[in-house]
């Protein structure tokens, strides 16, 4: 990382339209991070998400503020005449719009991708919809638990003898994001070397579908229909334990192999749990025996003797400096205490409505560019919106690539 | 309309194995760059050793886990370790935009294969890290699997029932959405930039950093002194929201209600109009307060039901609703994904025709595809030597048969 970063964006130059629901809504933030300037469009009362719980003490949601950061909002309702030349007026100007509903939502409002980009020939609609915009699905409602359902995700995790379970937060809104984001810059590329736009038709179903490991192939291949199995699979040595203050997850097995064994047989007779040399026994190298309820709860009493006077992060410290692969199940609150995220100046604290909050910092990191959240989500109408049918004002200026 | 893939002239030296690499450069590949796999004979992918086999049969060319995620690709094998193999790799790595790898920290630099060292023969190149905790900082030589990144960076503590241990999302979810995904959009930012401005770039993503990104929300919250707890199938805003059980064995509808007029035709659909004229329950607020009770009034009311029957029945009506597919319902029964030709299959020269994960998404105008099968191990080495490397035939045969290349 010798090079001086500089303070351009390498997405520098690009106008993105964002009208997307929630479900779409982290596209535009990754592509403000990188340095697109992304305009959100919000009615006159300003986009629903903006109050969802749950809620800074102010009342600005914080879902609304992690997916908006970096984003300027302007006022337009398209259902008013005026507004919607104005959209057209803003499009024009753009290289990608963003959108997140079906295909019969966006006819009504004038915004079907094939309209829009017969409108506008330079310009790339990542239309992110539930099921995509063909299909028999493709107009029905659905929102992120029902997604998770349909693309299969839901159906893999929860305990066998409970309902099927929700990944935490708006995983669909990750999930479309990633792929409508790598899509939409594949778009950019093609868009700056030939002057054409085109439309992506992203299917957060099928996207929710390419996050299932290997059920499909396990279906294909061995004719086996994978189940949710809980916590995941149960091997003597690997899996949650309870520490003093919360859980751990440990990885002393995979696929029926032990991993670091002697190394956790010693962390533990160190610390004086004696019993711990009866895992040295030629059976703990065993399949059969590593995947028996026997074996798993015979070396979870062994390892939760120890592990239950420790805290998780005594427990990760200490395993791994062993080689052994220990995790402490995180909290939020121990993420933003973690010494190798904090070591590293992970956070940036950036002003909400006034609080300065601590956003995580993007994903990557770039030695040559800046890269990552800026400042909070906009406030409402943060920028004005241009003069129907006027040349391009302050802020318009850029023509399209 | 142009046939021809958007990424085409676009190679990639790609260093990446196990889960999470190689899921970042398939997306690349199947939009037509060339994606070079540089595998070792002797220290072959973990992931070509796991389940599923065809037919169960294990075998390093018969893993669909490895399969799946190496579509579009060339594979050769090199012993790095070599110095005529190291220098070959430089060679490679010359002709190529994008290197990528997901060593552990200073794999690359001790193999010779280093940034600063890779930028001397290809000044512009886009070069991916992707360690697991940062390639600096007192956690950088840290190990760990998907599950281990999903439990420290925070999303399985927070997926579970409130009444038990976290479960997670039963995947090891940072290896299939977060981080192979921000990497591709990493690079592919990357390759814009240097277009504009003929500049490389050193890309770090660290799977930690990545991964926290995927409960951003709750991190905010809490900075601001908020906690945030296993929900179950709770949403902070609409209700009912839930999975309900529906007839046959294991059979469940996931239902969402986020409006009155959804709770008006949810009851009317379940047969429970009274429900809906009940004041208690007259608002979002109210309802939300009695979801426990409303969960068990319509469980009892959805047991009879096929799931998929009551998904189209809601659905009709305006409330977000689907049945709980598993990989079977996915794969042959769900009319949207067979109308929208979801799935792949590939003729792999030996696990015959085989079922691939296809591209969520559709460009209208430069289309990607899945163009080939999972390479088998090394299938490329001659091809590229002699084709890419100018490599003459003897030459070659000589280093095969040292073990250099083949």
């Amino acid at each position: 990382m010798t090079l001086t970063p500089t303070t351009d964006g390498p997405l520098e130059g690009v106008r993105v339209v964002d009208l997307t629901t929630g479900l779409g809504a982290y596209t535009g933030r990754l592509l403000s991070d990188l340095g697109a300037e992304v305009i959100r469009v919000e009615p006159c009362g300003g986009a629903p998400e903006r109050n969802h719980a749950p809620r800074t003490d102010d009342g600005i949601s914080f879902s609304f503020a992690f997916t908006e950061a970096g984003k300027q909002s302007l006022i337009a309702d398209s259902s008013d005449g005026g507004n919607a030349a104005q959209l057209e007026h803003l499009l024009d100007t753009a290289q990608m719009l963003l959108t997140s509903e079906g295909p019969g939502l966006l006819r009504a409002k004038d915004l079907h991708p094939e309209d829009v980009t017969n409108r506008h020939a330079g310009l790339v609609h990542v239309s992110i919809s539930p099921f995509g915009l063909t299909g028999p699905y493709a107009d029905r409602p659905a929102s992120d638990l029902t997604l998770l359902a349909a693309g299969g995700l839901l159906g893999l995790a929860g305990d066998p003898d409970r309902e099927p379970l929700r990944a935490w937060g708006n995983q669909t809104s990750v999930i479309a994001g990633v792929h409508a984001a790598t899509a939409a810059l594949i778009a950019l590329l093609s868009l700056e070397s030939t002057g054409r736009g085109q439309v992506v038709d992203l299917s957060v179903q099928e996207s929710v579908a390419h996050s299932l490991e290997n059920a499909a192939q396990y279906l294909d291949l061995e004719g086996v229909v994978r189940k949710r199995v809980g916590a995941g699979p149960a091997e003597a040595g690997t899996g949650l334990f309870q520490c003093a203050d919360g859980w751990v997850y440990l990885v002393g097995g995979l696929g029926g192999r032990p991993l670091a064994w002697q190394s956790i047989i010693d962390w533990l007779t160190g610390q004086g749990i004696d019993e711990a040399e009866t895992l040295g026994a030629d059976k703990w190298q065993e399949r059969t025996w590593r995947r028996s309820r026997e074996g798993s709860s015979t070396f979870r009493v062994i390892f939760e003797k120890f592990a239950r006077t420790r805290t998780k992060q005594e427990l990760y410290e200490s395993g791994q400096g062993r080689g052994i692969s220990v995790a402490p199940v995180a909290t939020p609150e121990d993420l933003i205490n973690d010494p190798q995220l904090v070591a590293r100046d992970f956070f940036r604290n950036i002003d909400v409505g006034g609080n300065q909050l601590r956003f995580p910092g993007p994903p990557y990191r770039f030695a040559n560019s800046h890269v990552g959240p800026r400042s909070g989500p906009p406030s409402l109408g943060s920028i004005g919106a241009p003069e129907a049918g006027a040349a391009a004002g302050p802020g318009y200026e850029r023509t399209p690539a | 309309m142009s046939t021809e893939l958007p990424l085409e002239g676009i190679r990639v030296a790609d260093f990446t194995w196990v889960g999470a690499g190689p899921f970042l450069t398939k997306p690349l590949a199947d939009h037509g760059a060339d994606v070079i796999k540089i595998e070792s004979r002797t220290r072959t992918d973990p992931i070509r050793s796991m389940a599923p086999f065809r037919d169960g049969q294990a075998g390093i060319n018969r893993s669909g886990y490895f399969a799946n995620r190496n579509s579009s690709k060339r594979s050769i094998c090199l012993d790095l370790k070599h110095p005529e193999g190291n220098r070959l790799a430089l060679e490679l790595i010359a002709q190529c935009d994008v290197v990528a790898n997901n060593y552990t920290p200073g794999t690359m630099e001790r193999l010779g294969l280093g940034y600063d060292t890779v930028r001397r023969v290809r000044p512009d190149i886009i070069y991916l890290d992707m360690p697991m905790q940062g390639n600096s900082g007192p956690h950088r030589d840290y190990r760990g699997y998907g599950l281990t990144i999903a439990a420290a960076g925070g999303l399985f503590g927070l997926s579970g029932y409130p009444d038990r241990l976290p479960v997670g999302t039963g995947t090891n979810y940072p290896d299939h959405v977060p981080n192979p995904l921000h990497g591709a959009i990493a690079v592919l930012a990357a390759l814009r930039n240097r277009r504009r401005t003929g500049r490389g770039e050193h890309i770090e993503l660290a799977q930690l950093e990545s991964t926290v990104n995927a409960i951003g929300p709750a991190l905010l919250a809490a900075s601001a002194g908020q906690q945030t707890e296993r929900a179950a199938n709770d949403d902070p805003v609409a209700a009912p929201h839930g999975v309900y059980r529906c007839a046959g064995d294991d059979k469940w509808c996931a239902v969402a209600v986020f409006t009155d007029a959804q709770w008006r035709s949810l009851g009317s659909v379940l047969g429970a109009p009274e429900w809906t004229s009940r004041a208690d329950l007259a608002s979002a607020k109210d309802r939300r307060n009695a979801r426990r009770a409303l969960d068990v009034l319509i469980n009892s009311a959805t047991q009879t039901w096929d799931a998929d029957r009551l998904a189209a029945a809601l659905t009709k009506e305006g409330v977000p609703a689907s049945a709980v597919l598993d990989a079977d319902a996915l794969l042959n029964q769900d009319p949207q994904l067979r109308a929208r030709n979801h799935w792949v299959r590939l003729d792999h020269p030996v696990m015959g025709p085989s079922i691939y994960d296809g591209i969520p998404y559709g460009h209208s105008r430069t289309p990607g595809r899945l163009r080939g099968p999972a390479p088998l191990l090394g299938a490329d080495t001659r091809d590229v030597c002699l084709e890419l490397l100018g490599m003459d035939p003897e030459t070659f045969d000589s280093l095969n048969q040292q073990g250099v290349v083949g």
